[in-house]
């Protein structure tokens, strides 16, 4: 196969063999691919080719061959984005850790795509006014929950799936992953292994913020859990390690990102 | 595939180990050495095996070094409340090639690279840690590269020192000297925007 200008995002990249590199990248219309760069160092006009090939930036690769492992040809910007920086750069390495996770060799996504690229554009938007905590939250709970719907893990947030009956503010609810949500009593059960109707209602109807996005963000992890398998997601951990010495408050770590 | 014997493959193996070598290139080196510079065959393999052998890493910056510190971290004249921090050895010499800077150093050996399990461990931040804590270094400069692990691992450190540290600061990445606007590419055009000096009025 041979595609031009294809748009991508560079999910990541390491060395590869002699003088090359593996390129992992999320295509709009191929899905996830594994891109073989040759001498991305190399000196050329508007700067090496490798510099080009960030993370994070749109772009418009070229490639070709055939089978599990694909050859760059060629790499465009695919416009320009404000710089990320701080936590909304470490945000936005969790994401691509999601998808490198959790997305299939050659797995089609378009939609999954422009949720990406949105995601991205609105750390990137987070990081240039610097109003950090409050709107890093909702872009990444928004994403995650369009992941989640993408790749069928999202659960029915309307009714309880044990019965069919619809969702009550008053009621409180287990969340069993690839199932739903199922009605237990309130007393019965631990306030974060349970979760309110009224939170329930709230992220249905997508506010990701104050305590339903509290919820919001347990219910991703929920769900997402018997998809990641035991090993834990190290930009998450990581990302957690940078909160530690300044979250003093135990509000803060709670209110923490990802 | 023609061999020439069991010791020259493992020649021609063992320099594909260098960057940038392939297969091709190996077998000319392996020529080279054998064929035409014997005796500089065996002063290489002497100096690769004295220098595997005695160069470790400094235990103060983790630079490469044949003592327990480096000649930067014993060398009297530098300033020791200068610390500058960088991911390689390399980033060292071209430091130390630009002058001007007479502060030590610290060598991260790498960058922050959650994906591939690169965490503050790694990278010797403990380290880093406790020399900050030491109270002797009262400036910081962050000198990662401008990719964008680089400038996770610098906002990574600058949490972890801000309340250590009276002064941190991060080397300015922008338009190269000489260069021309118009073949800068576009995220470095961003970042010599977002970094801007001002000239007046501020
Ligand atoms: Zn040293």
């Amino acid at each position: 196969m041979r595609v031009q200008l294809q748009p991508c995002y560079l999910l990541h990249r390491r060395p590869f063999r002699d003088n090359s590199e593996l390129l992992d990248v999320f295509s709009v219309e191929y899905g996830r691919l594994g891109l073989i760069a040759r001498g991305l160092s190399r000196r050329r006009r508007g700067g090496p080719l490798g510099a080009l090939l960030q993370p994070f930036r749109p772009l418009l690769l070229s490639f070709s061959g055939k089978g599990e492992l694909l050859t760059l040809t060629g790499a465009e910007s695919g416009g320009e984005l404000a710089p990320l920086h701080g936590e909304a750069l470490l945000s936005a390495f969790y994401l691509s850790e999601l998808l490198l996770r959790l997305l299939q060799r050659f797995e089609v996504q378009p939609a999954l795509f422009t949720a990406y690229g949105a995601a991205i554009a609105d750390l990137s938007d987070v990081a240039s006014t610097g109003n950090a905590r409050l709107s890093l939250e909702p872009a990444l709970r928004r994403f995650e929950f369009r992941l989640l719907e993408e790749l069928g893990y999202a659960v029915d947030l309307s009714t309880d799936a044990s019965c069919g009956a619809v969702i009550r503010a008053d009621a409180h609810y287990a969340l069993v992953p690839d199932f739903g949500f199922r009605e237990v009593a309130a007393a019965a059960s631990p306030s974060n292994a349970s979760f309110a109707g009224t939170d329930i209602m709230a992220i249905a109807e997508g506010h990701f913020d104050g305590v339903s996005g509290l919820a919001a963000k347990r219910m991703v992890r929920t769900l997402l859990h018997p998809h990641l398998g035991s090993t834990p997601l190290r930009s998450r951990s990581m990302f957690e390690t940078t909160r530690g010495p300044r979250a003093q408050t135990g509000e803060e770590i709670e209110a923490g990102g990802v | 595939m023609y061999r020439f014997s069991p010791a020259m493959d493992a020649l021609i193996e063992g320099l594909r180990c260098l960057p940038g070598v392939g297969p091709k290139s190996a077998q000319r080196m392996a020529l080279h050495l054998l064929e035409r510079n014997r005796e500089g065959a065996l002063t290489l393999s002497r100096s690769l095996a004295d220098a595997v052998e005695r160069v470790g890493r400094c235990q103060q910056c983790r630079n490469l070094a044949e003592a327990v510190l480096c000649g930067i971290c014993s060398d009297t004249g530098r300033d020791p409340t200068l610390l500058c921090i960088v991911e390689t050895p390399g980033d060292i010499l071209a430091i130390e090639q630009a002058g001007g800077y007479r502060g030590r150093y610290f060598v991260l050996m790498g960058h922050l690279s959650p994906i591939d399990g690169i965490g503050p461990e790694e990278i010797g931040l403990p380290i880093l840690e406790a020399l900050a804590r030491d109270g002797e270094v009262q400036e910081v400069i962050l000198a990662t590269n401008p990719t964008v692990e680089g400038e996770a691992t610098a906002y990574y450190i600058t949490r972890m020192l801000e309340p250590l540290i009276p002064r941190l600061s991060r080397i300015a990445h922008g338009v190269p000297l000489g260069g021309e606007l118009e073949y800068v590419d576009g995220s470095t055009l961003a970042h010599a925007f977002s970094g801007r000096q001002p000239v007046r009025g501020s």
